[in-house]
């Protein structure tokens, strides 16, 4: 009875230590086992566990009261942003969405739109590509005509100035 | 529907500037000089087209008669009287940037004294010159900035 006693008392305290991890459900199986073996046993350990519930209750019920009943609009916020940033669309679908293209092409209105933007570009295109086209250094006189003096041009190639002279005029002027 | 209005609309406005820019106007400057060796003045206001003029010629002396600016569209022609007796026509033909070409005409008493046709950038100065003028000469500084 005593040694019995002896090991129901090394029993014990070696499982009062792995009760929290129990009450947790953090225990091996192997130790599971050995304090589910306890348990009936012993009441001391009954009544700590039984305790542990209790204490569980009690902070959980107005813990969970508080949660249900505040709504925590900033935490939702910071999700919604967060989902947002995730999934949100790209420059291209809002866009895309914008113009709402199946409607568009629901209603078949792209045919004279992009009769339009044919048109225009038919039109602009030859202006466009005599704006960009790199003109070849040019002589900047085309040409020179005078029906009463010579005429002589004379260009400074690493100026921007060129000369058209006349010269052996016939009068001079007033 | 309004989208679409607001698409053709955005359309319009890009093309109307598209040709507005296609068809600037180019602002052209014509400033009439004499130029002599009597003396050794020069113009204050000459003092942008002083060195293009010292590298061209050995005149000791300028002097600005007139000094005429306005803009060209494309086709329009512009009459001026550089000197009294004297008609200038300044035609724009054609605009390639950064080239503008322009025929310029110049008349005295019924005939045609010059008849050219030149391209001009906004940096390049076209200087006509050569009309006697008492003891100078008579030059045209013809600049075009677009």
């Amino acid at each position: 009875m005593w040694k019995g006693g002896g090991r129901m008392k090394r029993e014990c305290s070696s499982v009062s230590k792995l009760l929290d991890k129990y009450f947790d459900q953090e225990l091996t199986l192997e130790e599971r086992s050995l304090v589910e073996g306890h348990l009936p046993d012993c009441p001391a350990c009954r009544r700590a566990l039984e305790s542990m519930e209790t204490l569980r209750n009690f902070i959980r019920s107005p813990v969970e009261e508080a949660v249900e009943k505040e709504t925590f609009p900033w935490v939702w916020e910071k999700i919604e942003r967060g989902i947002q940033q995730r999934e949100g669309p790209g420059l291209w679908e809002s866009l895309r969405d914008w113009l709402s293209l199946p409607f568009l092409l629901k209603r078949k209105i792209w045919i004279p739109a992009v009769a339009t933007a044919v048109i225009l570009i038919l039109v602009m295109a030859p202006l466009l590509f005599k704006k960009i086209s790199s003109y070849p250094v040019p002589s900047v006189v085309e040409y020179v005509e005078s029906e009463t003096y010579n005429v002589m041009i004379y260009q400074l190639e690493n100026q921007d100035v060129t000369v058209i002279w006349l010269f052996n005029g016939p009068e001079e002027e007033t | 529907m309004k989208r679409i209005i607001i698409l053709l609309v955005l359309i319009l406005i890009l093309s109307i500037l598209s040709l507005s820019t296609a068809f600037a106007q180019v602002h052209t400057r014509i400033r009439v000089i004499k130029a002599s060796n009597v003396g050794q003045t020069i113009d204050p206001s000459l003092r942008d087209v002083h060195s293009d003029l010292g590298s061209v010629f050995n005149f000791t002396s300028y002097q600005l008669l007139r000094d005429n600016s306005f803009n060209l569209s494309p086709n329009q022609t512009v009459s001026i009287s550089p000197r009294p007796g004297i008609l200038m026509e300044v035609t724009l033909v054609g605009q390639h940037r950064p080239v503008a070409e322009l025929i310029i005409r110049v008349i005295r008493k019924g005939k045609e004294v010059l008849n050219t046709q030149v391209r001009l950038s906004p940096r390049r100065t076209v200087l006509i010159g050569g009309p006697r003028l008492r003891e100078g000469v008579i030059i045209y500084a013809i600049a075009a900035n677009f």
